[in-house]
Parts: C-alpha cells; structure tokens; sequence
C-alpha cells in the first residue's frame, strides 16, 4: 500500500526519505494553519509590500496627516462611494489576513518556547483576545470613517 | 528564562547553515512585524474612536527614534516576504528541494536588492523632514 506522503518526495534528487508509508494526519487543523500560512503569505507579499511602497516610498510618513486618512476612509456619517469601498476591501483585506498570520505564527513561536502548558494557553488566551479587539476595532473604524467632529484642525472631505 | 538560554544555545551550536539562519530571522521579522501591526491597527482604529491620541500617536511615529525603527521594520517586512515565498514555493513544489541552498541564496539576495533602495529613499525623505531638504543642505 502506498501513500501520496511518502512518494511526493522520491524524485527530490540528494533528499532520500523512507518508503515506510506516512501515518495519516492527526489533526487536520495543523494541516489546514499549514496551508494558511503558505497562501494566505503569497497574497500578503503583493497586500503588504504594496501598503508600505504606497505609505513609505512613494508618500513619506512625514507628510502623514489627518486629511490623507480622510481622502481614502472618508469622514464618519458620510455615504461610501466606489474609491473608499475599494480602500475598505484593501485594507480589510491585508487586515484580516495579516492578523490571522500573526495569530498563527504566534502561536507556532510560543508552542516551541513555552513549555509550562498553563504558560502557552495564557499567553496564546490574551494573545488572541488583544488580536480580535484590535482588528474588530480596526475594521469598525474603516467602516466609521474619520471622526472629524472631534478632531481639531481643519479637514476637507 | 531557563528555556531561553537553552534556546539561543541549542540555536547558535545547531549546524543548519543559511537555511537554519533564515528559519530564525524568519520568526524573529514574523514576531517584529505583528507587534508593529497591533500598534499599527491600534493606532488606526483611534481615527475614528479617538481622534486626539491618533493625531498624537502619527506625531510620535514622525520622531527621529521612530524614523530609525521605521527603517528597520522595512528590512524586517521585505526579508519576511521574500523569505516567505521561498518557503511556500519549496513546500508546495517538492521537486525544487533539491535547489534549497541556491533557494537560501536567492532570498538573501533578492531582500538586499530591494531593501537598499527603500532604505536609502525612507533616509532621504527622514533627513529631508528632521534637518532639511537635502539638496539645501549639499549646496552649502
């Protein structure tokens, strides 16, 4: 009986691995977190590297005001047009999936590290709480729009 | 802390080579880029929930302390991305692996290729904003 696990890697050339056939997969959440990290990773190298061209290259962070984040957010009670949905599915989009990374790979770090297992749950509990407060409050503010009744200098919409 | 010294011990005596060096950069850039990403968020998410510690939080992040952590998050994020395809590639495609010490090389390459020329505009704009425009201060 053969497995797809132990033949996938024959051909690899200097890399010899046993025939003995490959135990089935345990746990189909560590093979699924396996996946995310390599697909949701090829699309946050154009998300990711595209946001930091356009905010450290092409814009300096110096020149970061209020209003550039008004251009694309839009101000709070305004009606969304198609150029600030476009920006709200980008940044949702990079948002979303790099915090799950994150997650993920933080997990993998403290999993190695931490091996008081009370430590891991903890500090894996708080981890992820502060993550999904974080983002829900991120995603909640692009939605909202700048709050330009509480800001102080003066903001074109 | 005994855990931490076994592991920056069993880390520099291990002889991976550069694909042992590149494991760890990788987790240290990943660790590095997703504390800046909560801050980021964080500090994001306030444009809306409180615009005046957002105004002074984006005042902070234009200091010359955080121009120099800027440059180096910059490093950080293309290393992890580049270094992040060659895994991925690897992974999915295992009639490559022959080629993973050619793979090692390229990354490291490719992240100095791109990282250079970040680098040495980010400096530019940062000297520009802290000590001048740049062209003032060569023509004294």
């Amino acid at each position: 009986m053969t497995t797809a696990g132990s033949t996938a890697v024959k051909d690899a050339g200097m890399y010899k691995r046993s025939t003995r056939p490959a135990p089935p997969p345990r746990n189909n959440f560590e093979r699924a977190a396996w996946m995310y990290m390599r697909y949701s990773g090829l699309v946050l190298v154009f998300l990711a590297l595209s946001h930091w061209g356009l905010q450290h290259i092409f814009n300096s962070v110096q020149d970061l005001t209020l209003q550039s984040t008004v251009n694309r957010w839009g101000v709070t009670g305004q009606v969304a047009n198609f150029q600030i949905w476009f920006w709200r599915a980008y940044y949702g989009l990079l948002l979303g999936l790099a915090m799950l990374h994150g997650l993920n790979g933080l997990r993998q770090v403290a999993y190695d590290y931490m091996h008081f297992r009370p430590l891991y749950w903890g500090f894996m509990g708080l981890s992820t709480l502060l993550i999904i407060a974080v983002s829900v409050a991120g995603i909640a503010a692009l939605l909202l729009g700048v709050n330009i009744a509480a800001a102080g200098g003066a903001v074109v919409r | 802390m005994g855990t931490l010294f076994t592991t920056v011990r069993d880390t520099l005596r291990y002889k991976g080579r550069e694909g042992q060096w590149l494991w760890v950069l990788h987790r240290i850039s990943g660790l590095g880029i997703l504390f800046y990403l909560i801050l980021h968020v964080y500090d994001m998410s306030l444009a809306y929930f409180n615009v005046p510690v957002h105004e002074q939080m984006i005042a902070l992040f234009k200091t010359p302390l955080f121009s120099v952590l800027e440059l180096a998050l910059a490093v950080l994020l293309i290393f992890h991305a580049v270094n992040g395809v060659r895994v991925a590639l690897l992974d999915l495609r295992p009639e490559l692996w022959a080629k993973q010490q050619l793979a090692t090389r390229l990354a490291l390459i490719i992240t100095v290729v791109i990282a250079a020329p970040t680098i040495i505009i980010m400096i530019i704009y940062t000297i520009n904003a802290h000590l001048g425009p740049v062209a003032t201060t060569i023509a004294r």
